[in-house]
């Protein structure tokens, strides 16, 4: 199969790029990162009903479709 | 939803803002994140002291960062992702500079003397993640499982039923899942494959939650059988891109692989998957 290759970002520090793709920094964002106990934390991952509607929101993100992020976005 | 907060004269109030807290990190100079825009306008991204550590926070409105407010936000995605690349975006710039604890979207507490009681009681916790986070970096690693072959099968190659052929036309479709059922099968055993050949390279590795079938670019679907992460020494970039490539070769599934990307996923320290 011919690789499609879904570069690493290519830069040597973490500058967050602007192309990282939502699904995966969503992965990252509610599923992991420290867990601390705060006032609020929104433990989305742990919630039925919240990750029903994760889920679909995405398994509706086409990462072919550039964000519509291009003024006012990261670095 | 903000729970009142007690105050010493027994009434309770709502304060109008919140202490938002995006990482984890060992006082880096707050030059680094100043000049960042955060989450909202108006209020700084800065550095609160704790111990030999310090959080990188926000002042947040309460009123749009309460657990309604992230009700909302989950079904707005354009909101979502704002939010999502703004706390990046921070957690981006602290981990330029030194090894950063990532925390999870919207962990936001009352005000910085709670956030800093709170976060102090966890500090022996946060040293040792910082540690073992120190130096690496996180790499994504995703293989899907093709739902037609690449060469033609016999349920492909079976032309068009005609009039009049249901059976012909339901043995088709079955043979069609049997196909289908055995790509993910063949796609479920190459995931361990690429898993085990990842943990080899890597410090750490975690399971995250599969996506499950997706669209392809070319209009066809694929199912993902690995979402995962893995922990590797920073000097080793190299290697990940050629294991990687022969992982391609080795399997004939589709890898895809991101990063590298400061920790997140690791920086619990606590270990264990995240797929349930």
């Amino acid at each position: 199969m011919p690789a499609t290759e879904p570069v690493p970002w290519d830069t040597d520090e973490f500058v967050a790029p602007v192309g990282v793709p939502l699904v995966d920094l969503l992965d990252r964002l509610l599923a992991t990162g420290v867990v601390v106990s705060g006032d609020l934390v929104i433990a989305i991952a742990e919630v039925p009903l919240i990750r029903l509607s994760l889920h679909a929101l995405l398994s509706s993100v086409n990462k072919k479709v550039p964000a519509p992020w291009a003024d006012g976005g990261p670095l | 939803m903000t729970a009142p907060v007690e105050s010493g004269t027994g009434r309770t109030t709502v304060p109008p803002t919140a202490t938002y807290v995006f990482a984890i990190c060992r006082r880096p100079d707050k030059d680094v994140v100043s000049a960042l825009p955060g989450l909202v306008d108006g209020s700084p991204v800065r550095m609160l002291a704790f111990g030999a550590l310090a959080a990188v926070v926000q002042d947040v409105p309460t009123e749009d960062f309460c657990a309604e407010a992230w009700q909302r936000r989950l079904n707005d995605p354009t909101d979502l992702e704002r939010c999502a690349r703004a706390h990046h975006q921070v957690v981006c710039a602290v981990g330029a500079v030194g090894p950063t604890l990532p925390l999870a979207l919207a962990t936001l507490y009352h005000d910085d003397e709670r956030a800093r009681r709170r976060l102090t009681a966890d500090t022996a916790r946060f040293e040792a993640a910082l540690g073992h986070v120190e130096g690496r970096v996180e790499w994504g690693v995703k293989v899907y499982a093709p739902h037609t072959s690449a060469e033609p099968t016999a349920a492909q190659s079976t032309t068009a039923p005609g009039p009049g052929s249901g059976r012909a036309y339901l043995a088709g479709v079955r043979r069609q899942r049997d196909v289908r059922r055995q790509l993910y099968d063949e796609g479920l055993r190459a995931a361990e494959q690429v898993d085990s050949a990842m943990r080899e390279l890597a410090v750490e590795g975690r399971r995250l939650r599969c996506h499950g079938e997706e669209p392809t670019a070319t209009g066809g679907r694929r199912t993902q059988v690995l979402n995962a992460a893995y922990l590797v020494e920073d000097p080793l970039r190299r290697e990940v891109a050629s294991t990687v490539e022969s992982l391609r070769r080795r399997t004939g599934m589709e890898i895809e692989v991101s990063g590298p990307w400061i920790p997140y996923s690791f920086a619990g320290a606590g270990g264990g998957d995240a797929r349930d």
